[in-house]
């Protein structure tokens, strides 16, 4: 659980810390069509992954932003998230594992919010990145 | 072929604790936050919460569903990848909040990638619950040629 992070403590560049996933399965993808009910079959049904010209199924992007999702309410308590925007970047398939990485890239007093901007990358293990995002987080002030 | 402007009908959902706890285990999220009233509201929230991709949910078990949002966009099926998903947050979300989505088409345009034709449209949906805006969603979808 995140614990309260304060404004004044956390520096341009700070890292957030990693969060290494489990390994992608297709019974994750199974488990994750169902509870989103995003039944695109591309994500379930080889047959029409390979129809798809996709070489087997994929991972939903949503289940790779929501991997992001973790690490961020690691980190910054879920109330403190004000924006979270990702640009999917790469496909995922089952075997691969996925780590969630991110840095402090701005501060800045808004609208009364102390607003710390920060990037987030999730990449396998290979490095490859799949997902490219930001989010900004309103962190209490020490005051 | 999907115009900007395109408006979706409005759905409507109850926000229900079984569904989150599914959600955050497909997920593998293991924050407690989200499963746990006594951690939830040890942690400052009233009751468990939804996690941030949460609204994803709502888009699919309430709204129409993928063939039907294809066939609303003139979209293959086949060719469509989602590209971006931004969402900005207003409140946050509990158990037996009722929630009204409305979402219309704001962005189409093309270009030339290094596979071929893209054409991405981008989708923004407000997330009511009774006149208070609790999310914002903008989903951009790319479709391969």
């Amino acid at each position: 659980m995140a614990t309260e992070r304060y404004f004044e403590d956390v520096r341009v560049g700070d890292p957030m810390p990693e969060l290494v996933k489990g390994q992608v399965t297709e019974v994750q993808l199974v488990k994750y069509a169902g509870a989103s009910g995003d039944f695109n079959p591309i994500h379930t049904v080889h047959q029409v992954a390979e129809k798809a010209g996709l070489g087997g199924v994929i991972a939903h992007g949503m289940l790779i932003m929501g991997f992001v999702a973790q690490g961020i309410t690691r980190w910054v308590p879920n109330r403190c998230l004000r924006t979270f925007k990702v640009r999917f970047a790469g496909i995922t398939r089952p075997g691969e594992v996925i780590s969630v990485s991110g840095r402090v890239t701005g501060k800045r007093h808004e609208d009364g919010q102390n607003l710390v901007s920060c990037e987030v990358t999730a990449r396998n293990q290979k490095g490859e990145t799949k997902i490219a995002g930001e989010f900004e987080a309103a962190l209490p002030s020490r005051g | 072929m999907a115009k900007v402007g395109y408006e979706f009908a409005p759905h409507s959902f109850t926000i229900e604790r079984g569904k989150i706890k599914e959600f955050v285990q497909a997920v593998g999220e293991d924050n407690p936050v989200y499963t746990d009233p006594q951690a939830a509201k040890a942690a400052g929230y009233r009751d468990v919460i939804a996690p941030p991709t949460y609204l994803t949910v709502m888009d699919n078990w309430s709204g129409p569903d993928f063939e039907s949002r294809c066939r609303e966009l003139e979209i293959d099926p086949l060719k469509v990848l989602h590209a971006e998903q931004a969402y900005e947050y207003r409140s946050d979300i509990y158990p037996g909040d009722e929630l009204t989505a409305t979402a219309k088409v704001t962005e189409v345009f093309e270009k030339e990638g290094k596979t071929g034709h893209l054409l991405f449209i981008t989708t923004e949906k407000s997330f009511k619950r009774r006149n208070e805006t609790v999310a914002i969603c903008r989903t951009t979808t790319v479709v391969r040629n």
